[in-house]
């Protein structure tokens, strides 16, 4: 839990100045819940784990964990936390750096041992636990850093951008794991930039933007999840058939059309279809998307900030 | 007390493990061929002389090989890993800074004690191998060596922490240097007059002796070093590396990783 919590950076080296990274964040998870962190390049979710970590110290606020105030170690013990793009020690193997992060917990070497063996498979590193990190791509530098997050086997687990640099089977994985570690009760707090992976996984979100939280809530409520329009798909017609113009916009998809309608314009469209010929494939509802959210309320980030514009959205 | 003890072990066999693996021991076989050259050809000189010379070169080639390290790794152990951002899935565990900073002291410090060990005994090998007299003695030198290393580790240290690594280089080296010749600078008030007493004693104060840590030549000449004078430099040296270590670590604590 976070009562604002604010940092700011020192911008300039002969004039100084200070760059708001974090603004008055208040946040609070509740157990057991994923709880995915989401905004634009800069807009403050690093800082906000590295300021949990102890990384960075706040400008003011407070920050508990387990209802222990940041700077206590003890929460320690029953947290993990996957940094963005992790550097682990090249000059090791994936089997010994787990043991070292086992160490630093004090965990007795058969269970570091144990525990190394469960979690490089579980990332899928079982036969790469003895290749000394060096030659490792960064998908599996990737996996091997969520293997030392979750060494202890945390309660608590903060993620910063954990499919970063994944291929999409490693993107799969990570996404089965969350949900695996929900299941067994964990709570995860992750930063994502990829918008489908918080729609899949998240029980809430909350939006940050230039370094303020703008919402958070479950994605029903965000997203109002009532469809917006429907989309069907026709073939065995032409897209200037008339009765078609009531489609809010007909697109060619091969042989195929793909029109997008209101829900009260569907009977007539579909009328319209079948009488010049044609086949109706399928209709399917279209909601709003996490996506779409964004676009819609975040529009003014686009212009504010050209490096949190739409191409920060389609990284990773 | 038990779980920061064995994590501060734990950081410490780690940054040893990483000065073997990154090959930082190498310098040892520069060492032993120096031995065997010198060995090899100081045979011709009476067996006094050579005796003197070898243990000499053997000893300052300790100190060299050991100031190396504990200026290029020392100055590395903490900013490497700020710079490549290793230590923060660390410090968001149970560890501390101060254990993760002393932790990273005393594994370099005990590859540098390791490195010694294994001169010193090349030393001795070259003088048993050349049938000259092993002499325990050498320990009194090689001790203080030991001591001045650490406190130039922790120099590098705290440079490090405050400025970037080749800046942190220079400083150090820059430490090393004038403390070596610190009864130099004691003496410019003889010498050099001009130069205002205050300047010299201030010189003279935030720069530790290092040369009180050079027993060599007396060593290698054969001299006995009492007990009562290693005590008195061990003192010296724990008195700096606390307040030094102590520096750095203020500083470790109080900076933002951004």
């Amino acid at each position: 839990m976070t009562r604002g919590l604010s940092k700011s950076y020192r911008t300039g080296h002969i004039i100084q100045g200070r760059r708001p990274a974090l603004v008055d964040l208040d946040l609070q998870m509740l157990r057991g819940e994923i709880l995915g962190y989401v905004g634009p390049n800069g807009s403050g979710k690093t800082t906000t784990f590295k300021l949990l970590m102890g990384l960075v110290r706040p400008d003011r606020g407070e920050a508990w964990v387990f209802g222990e105030p940041i700077a206590s170690r003890a929460w320690r013990q029953r947290a993990g936390y996957l940094p963005e793009q992790p550097y682990l020690y090249d000059y090791l193997t994936a089997a010994e750096y787990l043991d070292y992060a086992g160490r630093l917990f004090g965990l007795a070497r058969d269970v570091r041992r144990r525990r190394a063996r469960e979690l490089l498979s579980l990332v899928g590193l079982e036969r790469s636990a003895d290749v000394p990190m060096r030659r490792f791509s960064k998908g599996m530098l990737q996996r091997a850093g969520l293997a030392q997050a979750l060494v202890n086997d945390p309660e608590l687990l903060f993620l910063d951008e954990p499919m970063s640099g994944l291929d999409p089977v490693g993107r799969r994985l990570v996404r089965d794991l969350i949900l695996d570690l929900r299941r067994s009760g964990k709570t995860v707090l992750f930063s994502t930039h990829i918008l489908s992976d918080a729609e899949t996984l998240c029980d809430r979100v909350a939006v940050l933007r230039s370094g303020r939280l703008l919402s958070v809530g479950a994605l029903g409520e965000l997203l109002r999840l009532d469809p917006t329009h429907l989309e069907l798909l026709a073939a065995g017609i032409a897209s200037d058939t008339p009765g078609l113009e009531a489609a809010r916009r007909v697109d060619l998809v091969g042989d195929r059309l793909r029109l997008e309608v209101e829900e009260g314009s569907l009977g007539q469209v579909v009328t319209a279809i079948e009488s010049a010929g044609g086949r109706v494939l399928g209709v399917q509802p279209v909601r709003r998307t996490l996506e779409d959210y964004f676009f819609e309320e975040l529009g003014g980030a686009r212009s504010a900030t050209p490096a949190s514009g739409a191409g920060a959205w389609g990284e990773g | 007390m038990g779980g920061r003890v064995s994590r501060t072990l734990a950081v410490a066999a780690n940054a040893f493990r990483e000065t073997v693996r990154e090959r930082v021991l190498y310098n040892l076989v520069f060492f032993a061929i120096l031995m065997t050259l010198a060995g090899l050809l100081l045979g011709q000189l009476s067996v006094r002389q050579d005796e003197k010379i070898l243990k000499d070169l053997g000893l300052a080639a300790m100190d060299l090989f050991g100031t190396l390290i504990a200026v290029f790794i020392g100055t590395g152990l903490v900013s490497k890993e700020i710079e490549r951002r290793s230590l923060y899935p660390l410090l968001a565990k149970p560890l501390s800074r101060g254990e993760f900073f002393l932790g990273k002291f005393a594994g370099l410090a005990f590859t540098l004690l390791v490195n010694l060990a294994v001169m010193l005994l090349g030393l001795l090998l070259t003088l048993l191998v050349t049938q000259r007299r092993t002499d325990p003695g050498l320990l009194a030198a090689v001790y203080p060596i030991f001591l001045g290393l650490l406190l130039t580790v922790a120099f590098a240290m705290l440079f490090s922490t405050v400025t970037s690594s080749t800046l942190a280089v220079v400083l150090t080296v820059g430490v090393v240097v004038v403390g070596r010749f610190a009864d130099v600078i004691r003496g410019m008030r003889d010498v050099a007059p001009a130069v205002p007493p205050a300047l010299v004693s201030a010189l003279f104060a935030i720069v530790p002796n290092f040369s009180n840590f050079d027993f060599k030549s007396r060593v290698a000449y054969g001299d006995v070093v009492p007990a009562s004078l290693l005590w008195g430099v061990t003192l010296y040296a724990a008195a700096w590396l606390v307040l030094v270590l102590g520096l750095g670590l203020a500083s470790f604590r109080a900076r933002d990783f951004q």
